[in-house]
């Protein structure tokens, strides 16, 4: 057992865990926000995905230890005044992205990370920069709002 | 134009009683899926596709609705939201006849003790058309039972009694919904009024936003695997990793002796702990030593001997004129094989159980409530009256969830432990010990006269079952699952001399239902074939298949639909040589849809550049709804299509997570457009059908291109053995 330090979403907390376990389960069982998801356990699929000092992490199998005294963001804590929706999120409501949702935070959270990135990003940017796995095939609405958030973050229209 | 008729339901319930406990499901494990009358109809008109009802019989508003006091009603849905946009329909539905902002309605599942019951599994894409009346009689009923009340209470007649935005009022009187529910004591339930016309719809029919997205943007949509109740531990089980293995012995030393494991139970056929952390329980699972009974060596090659036509219990599902004797020369045979495939739901089997006393509470991503119920009851003590099912948000469905995963195994390691616990399968349980799509095989003959009018065509094909997973009953009353599996076998075409018959083998493995079911497979043979046939006759495949359609109503809007794709999706648009077009159609659930796909090759990869979908599925609820379906089935469709392939070596499945059973991501993303035909017929399914057109879509592209016919799925692995086959 080890005593880790995060800071998640602002909030700093501790938690005296198996420094081998992965930080999905310190997010979802210990921290208790269950908005980030499990769906292979292998970095495969994404819906894990959240930043860790401002890296793109599947946290499925990111060692908790690996975190201690680091900054933390799930989606939870994607848009940073709890007022606003993240452009994001915004886009994704106006073009009705999400089927079952499963994924969506793990997209969500990729998708964010790239425009940070690539303020600008091509369609082929985004195909080629995201490989998370939705099965509900949400893949040309995911495709059409991130261009659509790219262009709300850069026109500051966000609300 | 004209509308759909409504037909009013039997046995409409008038109980003047608000609340009941511990629902029973009465009916015997077939009867579940398939309901009673539907099981004796299949029997009696095999050529029929069977219709399935909701399972529903209690229409009480009481038991569906709750009026609360901010004047927002609660809407208990007896279906399951796993993506498919049933909850937003459902309140579109029930607005339309409350008087009520669609914004003051929430919809909620049903639990066993609070809601109403259905007795059938979400799916067969039969929600939203099975609940499009019944859903507006009892929202309908509860308005008159409001007004009827206010009556009572202010003393007018109720013909003088208005609604509207949630507000009754009768001359200078006025009351909120809130209010009147909350002085009336004694309910008296009104007569179900007549259903306001179609032509008069303010809500049904407009697009609307899903009301489920504000919570699934935030992270804050509470699937079954993000329960968690006070005092919550997290249980791991070992299953057997071969196929058809049972459990021979077991060395659980470490796991006892592990000062992090609470409870370990040891089963039949698994072995389970109980520890204060998943990631516990994960390590204290790897540290069993079991060894397994199982038949060694099996593999792909012995499922695809035992799937194949000739092998197993036949039965004859359809046969019009003579295609034996018609099919007596210049016969044209093709054969096809789809592959065994996994659901890949991105949220794996999840249960949590609460076992305390005779009683259990279980919280769970299920699409069918009553079987897993009953499944409890059959084999654990726990009877219906004592459990309680609280189904979740799905991460995806596809026909994974119909049936009980690991309930029973959840409830004996909380009865264990004493405390409630958590278990989510891994991701290679999910492969591995889940119920895979059954492979198939299709042997097509057929006959083209000198006109290009096919004279004759026999369809036989062989699979395992889909519907017959823990049906004892229906198993030796059926012979073969004709109605699941069998879905989309017959040749729906006018053809004068045609024949179906289904070859049932069982696999040493769990079987079951998958997204489309039959219709996937059925559909890649037989549109393939038809362009095969289209191409032999020397004919344009698109007016081939129209010159096909009869007069029936369904071949006729099967035209219209051609018609409409072909003129608007681009069918005869010229094209460089580079691009492949093809199409294919099928009819499913009662819709028609039909799929023109475009391709290239690049770089000896397939390259969907477009998918155009026309769907006929009468009236729709809410359009943008039926679009983010159509979408949704053409990329599970692409991916299923090109990449998906279960394979069985030495006796284990060979793929145990994403890195191998590769799905289709952003990058496959083809431009989609989604054509809507506009009917006047009760609306029917939207999940399925347009997932069945795709495979063979793109198959008669790859074809228009490359003049190469693969018949086997997943067409690129087909492509590949292809090249390697003939060194090009
Ligand atoms: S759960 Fe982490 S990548 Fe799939
Ligand atoms: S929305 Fe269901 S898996 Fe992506």
């Amino acid at each position: 057992m080890m005593k880790i330090n995060v800071t998640i979403n602002d909030v700093a907390s501790a938690f005296d865990v198996d420094p081998d376990m992965p930080l999905l389960w310190l997010i979802r069982d210990e921290a208790k926000l269950k908005g980030t998801k499990f769906g292979c356990g292998m970095a495969q699929c994404g819906a894990c995905s959240a930043h860790v000092d401002g890296e793109l992490v599947r946290t499925c199998s990111y060692p908790v230890h690996l975190a201690h005294e680091k900054k933390i963001t799930t989606i939870e804590g994607l848009s940073a005044n709890p007022n606003h929706l993240h452009p994001i999120q915004q886009a994704w409501l106006e073009v009705q992205v999400p089927q079952c949702g499963y994924c969506q935070s793990g997209f969500m959270m990729a998708a964010a990370h790239l425009l940070e990135e690539n303020s600008n990003p091509t369609e082929e940017d985004i195909k080629n920069g995201i490989t998370n796995i939705c099965r509900c095939g949400t893949h040309p609405r995911i495709i059409k709002a991130i261009l659509l958030a790219a262009k709300l973050k850069n026109n500051g229209t966000t609300n | 134009m004209a509308q759909p008729t409504d037909k009013p339901k039997k046995g409409f319930s008038r109980r003047k009683f608000l609340a009941r406990s511990g629902a029973t499901i009465a009916g015997s494990l077939a009867l579940l899926y398939f309901g009673r009358s539907n099981i004796r109809s299949g029997i009696s008109q095999l050529a029929a596709d069977v219709k399935f009802d909701a399972g529903i019989t209690d229409f009480d508003p009481m038991l569906w609705f709750e009026v609360n006091e901010d004047n927002t009603i609660t809407l208990r849905s007896p279906k399951i939201e796993m993506g498919q946009g049933v909850f937003t329909g459902f309140a579109m539905l029930a607005a339309e006849e409350l008087d009520l902002p669609i914004d003051n309605i929430k919809v909620v599942h049903a639990s066993t003790s609070t809601g109403p019951q259905s007795t059938a599994a979400t799916g067969l894409s039969n929600s939203t058309a099975s609940l499009y009346t019944p859903i507006r009689e009892v929202a309908a009923t509860l308005r008159e039972t409001l007004k009827l009340a206010a009556s009572k209470a202010w003393g007018v007649p109720i013909s003088g009694i208005q609604t509207a935005n949630g507000v009754l009022t009768a001359g200078s009187r006025r009351a909120s919904y809130a209010e009147i529910a909350g002085q009336t004591q004694t309910w008296e339930i009104a007569k179900t009024p007549a259903l306001r016309p179609a032509s008069s719809f303010k809500i049904i029919g407009k697009a609307q936003k899903r009301i489920d997205l504000p919570e699934k943007i935030m992270g804050e949509a509470v699937y079954g695997i993000d329960t968690d109740i006070p005092g919550m531990l997290y249980g791991a089980v070992l299953y057997c990793p071969y196929v058809g293995g049972v459990l021979k012995t077991a060395d659980t030393t470490l796991a006892r002796t592990n000062p992090a494991v609470l409870s370990v139970v040891q089963d039949k056929n698994w072995i389970g702990v109980v520890a204060k952390t998943r990631f516990a329980a994960e390590k204290a699972i790897a540290g069993i030593k079991a060894t397994w009974d199982f038949e060694p060596n099996y593999s792909t090659k012995d499922a695809i001997e035992a799937i194949t036509v000739g092998n197993g219990v036949t039965v004859v599902m359809e046969d019009e004129g003579n295609a034996t004797d018609a099919l007596n020369s210049d016969v044209l045979t093709s054969e096809y094989r789809t592959p065994m495939g996994f659901h890949a739901s991105m949220e794996p089997s999840i249960v949590v159980a609460d076992v305390s006393g005779e009683t259990v509470k279980l919280y769970t991503s299920t699409q069918n409530v009553a079987f897993i119920q009953q499944s409890i009851a059959d084999q654990t003590h726990f009877k219906p009256e004592n459990s309680q099912i609280m189904p979740a948000f799905l991460g995806g469905g596809f026909g994974r969830r119909a049936f009980k995963h690991n309930a029973i195994e959840a409830i004996k390691l909380s009865e264990a432990a004493g405390k409630p616990v958590h278990l989510l399968s891994t991701r290679q349980q999910e492969f591995q010990n889940g119920h895979v799509r059954p492979n198939t095989h299709h042997r097509l003959n057929g006959k083209v006269d000198a006109k290009g009018k096919i004279q004759a065509i026999q369809h036989e094909f062989a699979t395992g079952s889909m519907a017959f997973l823990g049906m004892p009953v229906a198993k030796p009353l059926l012979g073969a699952d004709f109605m699941a599996a069998g879905h989309g076998g017959r040749v729906p075409y006018a053809i004068p001399n045609k024949k179906t018959s289904i070859w049932s083998s069982d696999l040493p493995f769990q079987t079951g239902l998958w997204r489309g079911v039959g219709m996937f497979a059925n559909t890649f043979a037989i549109e393939s074939f038809i362009d095969e046939l289209a191409i032999k006759a020397g004919a344009d495949p698109l007016t081939f298949r129209m010159a096909h359609c009869g007069n029936t109503a369904l071949l006729q809007r099967r035209k219209k639909l051609l018609q409409k794709l072909g003129e608007q999706g681009g069918w005869r648009k010229p094209k460089t040589d580079t691009i492949g077009r093809g199409i294919a159609v099928c009819e499913d659930h009662d819709t028609i849809s039909g799929a023109i796909v475009e391709l290239e090759i690049v770089e000896k990869k397939i390259k969907i550049l477009r998918v155009v979908q026309a769907i006929d599925a009468g009236l729709l609820v809410n359009p943008d709804g039926v679009r983010q379906q159509v979408e949704g089935a053409t990329m599970m469709a692409i991916s299923a299509s090109l990449y998906e392939e279960a394979t069985i070596e030495n006796s284990q499945f060979v793929q145990t997570n994403f890195h191998n059973y590769q799905v289709a991501k952003l990058k496959d993303t083809p431009q989609i457009d989604v054509l809507i035909r506009e009917s006047t017929e009760m609306p029917s399914g939207v999940g399925e059908p347009p997932l069945s057109p795709v495979a063979p879509a793109i198959a008669n592209a790859l074809y228009n291109l490359t003049g190469i016919r693969l018949r086997s799925l997943p067409l690129q692995a087909a492509l590949d053995s292809y090249y390697q086959e003939t060194g090009s």
